[in-house]
């Protein structure tokens, strides 16, 4: 695979044909009643990975949190940890720990007996558990906080400390659910930065549950999507925004326009589409297609251009601006062609004026690269 | 629109509180009555509590109610607890929706019937009518109560906190024990009290299934009553109102101080 998303990966063991992963799921199916909550599903995670789980409410990414954790038995099929099949291990003998989203911290305990509780049921020496709270706060950085009760505590410090708690135990899998659901943006983006350096530094294997793919792609190795209980890709984050395996995926990470039609000819990798949206595509395309094949040719928003002339070469598109949306760093625009479809457009600002003045109703000229977007076969 | 204190709204107040105090306030009075007339005022006088102190057929009942309030309080404290948590915590059995159901029927069925129910199975059972009976049959009663009370808190505690508990290595046990009945404990109180309460004034399962020597201190007032109200009765009375009373301002000011700490926590917490 080609390099994405301007990132090299030196981490990739999911790459290494030889490489045993750490946790798999063969053909886990949890059944509640008739409804499929995950749905024979497979999975591989290795050690030392920051592995996300991504879908939205419902899709199963939690049952098989709690799967892992042991507060669900499977239906059907095995989880397999560090060579240890977990099938009737309660989860108090698993040697994983939870992050829980409400962060769950003993209300009635100090921080530093929250933190020490873990420890203590493993009959751990008074001394050791001293050295060990005080070892682990330093790590989230709330040494002078030993004391206070979690109503004491910002949520910043909550979920600093719900960390710590599942790290005192050195686990061999952290299990993180909605980590950051609960902090308002600003601290939300400073600690994905500190969680991200912190799986570093400890090199244990993470395994995140979230619905917010800002979070999951910010922070994990690798994301699995999942949807109706089954996972629809797993790859890298760049992977999975820029090289979508379907329609799916490409919709529901990040902003997308997809244009659906059928293919009038194909030269080698170059092929032309004639799309619904009422114009053609010239594009390159990495999976083989052939001509009459109906397909999805999908376009990120920043990987178009807009001009407010009329500009030269295939793959120009002509309409008027429907709307305008001033984010900041970007400016989203809403193309609306002859036929009614919306092109959606996004302009990165790179200089404080701007390359060009648009305003409501204006004709505007969007032009992509025959290598800007995808195309699917589906 | 501004709720103000209008006529009405005062001769609202006033008529409530007359009606709902009135009756106590004069029974309060009248066990400092010097007469024997319990409708006649003849001067300030603590000589009822004095004779009170020498009835020894009040005094005994006192006892045994006040041993029996306190044993089965405890013991359905233990049992309505236990089953609050096994209701609301194991949820995949069969028969949990009957058996929540049935917790609720007692606090419904009328007293009568439990107690003649009661006295029925005794006699069935040839168990002797004495402080045993009475004593199992406030249990049952009251078990309910504290049952109803612990389920309640149990169902807004969040789940997680066990979940936790385990995921850190807790067994089931310990997390009962470390965990949930700590966090579930001001309930637990509550429903004793409230077991206490009901024990300490109950007047018709007591005289279905109670015996001779174990009589209570409602039915000895009641069987007093039925001879002629004596002043002895309104010392008596007014003792307990005190009583009741000290418990509600001390209940009262717990729970105050613990919203002024926790307000005081929520102000440290915002300034970091």
């Amino acid at each position: 695979m080609k390099s994405l998303g301007s990132i090299r990966r030196d981490f990739a063991p999911w790459l290494d044909q030889a490489a045993t992963p750490f946790i798999r799921f063969e053909g886990v199916t949890k059944r509640f009643g008739n409804f499929d909550a995950v749905d024979d599903l497979s999975l591989s995670i290795f050690e030392g990975e920051f592995f996300a789980l991504l879908g939205a409410s419902g899709c199963g990414k939690s049952t098989l949190l709690r799967m892992l954790a042991g507060f669900e038995a499977p239906t059907e099929g095995r989880i397999v940890l560090d060579g240890e099949d977990l099938a009737g291990i309660p989860p108090y003998r698993r040697p994983v720990n939870m992050m829980f989203q409400s962060y769950a911290l003993f209300p009635h305990m100090s921080v530093e007996k929250n933190i020490a509780f873990g420890l203590k049921q493993e009959g751990m020496a008074r001394g050791e558990i001293a050295e060990r709270v005080d070892q682990v706060l330093k790590l989230v950085k709330l040494e002078t906080y030993a004391r206070r009760r979690p109503d004491q505590l910002s949520g910043g410090q909550r979920q600093r400390v719900a960390l710590a708690r599942s790290l005192a135990k050195r686990p061999k899998v952290l299990l993180l659910d909605e980590p950051l659901g609960a902090l308002d943006k600003k601290l939300r983006e400073e600690t994905q930065f500190e969680l991200s350096d912190l799986q570093y530094q400890l090199k244990t294997t993470f395994i995140m549950v979230t619905h917010d793919q800002e979070e999951a792609m910010t922070m994990a190795d690798r994301i699995a999507v999942m949807d109706k209980g089954r996972i629809v890709q797993v790859a890298t984050p760049a992977e999975v925004y820029e090289a979508p395996n379907s329609r799916f995926v490409a919709d529901f990470v990040g902003n997308v326009n997809i244009f659906e039609g059928v293919v009038r000819s194909v030269e080698g990798e170059r092929v032309t589409i004639e799309t619904t949206a009422g114009f053609d595509v010239v594009a390159t395309s990495e999976v083989p297609v052939a001509a009459g094949q109906s397909v999805s040719y999908v376009l990120r928003p920043e990987k178009l251009r807009i001009a407010a002339e009329p500009v030269p070469g295939p793959n120009v598109v002509e309409g008027e601006v429907w709307d305008i949306a001033y984010f900041g760093p970007v400016t989203s625009f809403h193309i609306r062609l002859n036929n009614g479809a919306i092109v959606k457009v996004a302009m990165v600002n790179a200089t404080r004026q701007g390359p060009l003045q648009l305003t409501w109703h204006d004709r505007a000229y969007v032009q992509f690269d025959e290598d800007a977007g995808l195309v699917l076969a589906e | 629109m501004g709720w103000r204190l209008t006529k009405f709204n005062l001769v609202s107040l006033i008529f409530g509180f007359t009606f709902l105090y009135l009756p106590i306030t004069l029974l309060v009075v009248y066990s400092f009555n010097e007469s024997r007339l319990v409708t006649v005022w003849a001067g300030f006088s603590t000589v009822w509590y004095r004779e009170l102190w020498h009835n020894r057929g009040l005094i005994d009942a006192a006892w045994v109610t006040l041993r029996l309030a306190l044993i089965s309080a405890s013991v359905a404290t233990v049992l309505g607890t236990m089953a609050a948590i096994a209701l609301s915590r194991y949820t995949r059995f069969r028969g949990r929706t009957l058996m929540t159901g049935m917790i609720y029927a007692p606090l419904v069925m009328p007293e009568v019937i439990t107690g003649l129910s009661l006295l029925l199975f005794f006699v069935a059972i040839n168990l002797d009518r004495g402080f045993l009976t009475v004593t199992l049959a406030h249990i049952s009663t009251s078990m309910c109560f504290v049952a109803v009370v612990v389920q309640s808190r149990l169902r807004s505690l969040d789940r997680s906190l066990e979940d936790a508990a385990m995921d850190l290595g807790a067994t089931p046990t310990a997390t009962l024990f470390h965990v949930t009945l700590p966090l579930i404990w001001p309930a637990v109180i509550a429903g004793w009290m409230l077991a206490f309460t009901l024990s300490l004034d109950d007047l018709v399962i007591a005289s279905f299934t109670t015996g001779p020597g174990s009589t209570t201190l409602p039915m000895k007032i009641y069987s007093q009553v039925r001879l002629g109200v004596t002043p002895e009765i309104n010392a008596v009375c007014t003792i307990l109102i005190a009583i009741v009373s000290v418990g509600v301002v001390a209940a009262t000011l717990i729970n105050r101080r613990r919203m002024v700490r926790q307000a005081r926590d929520e102000r440290l917490a915002a300034e970091g």
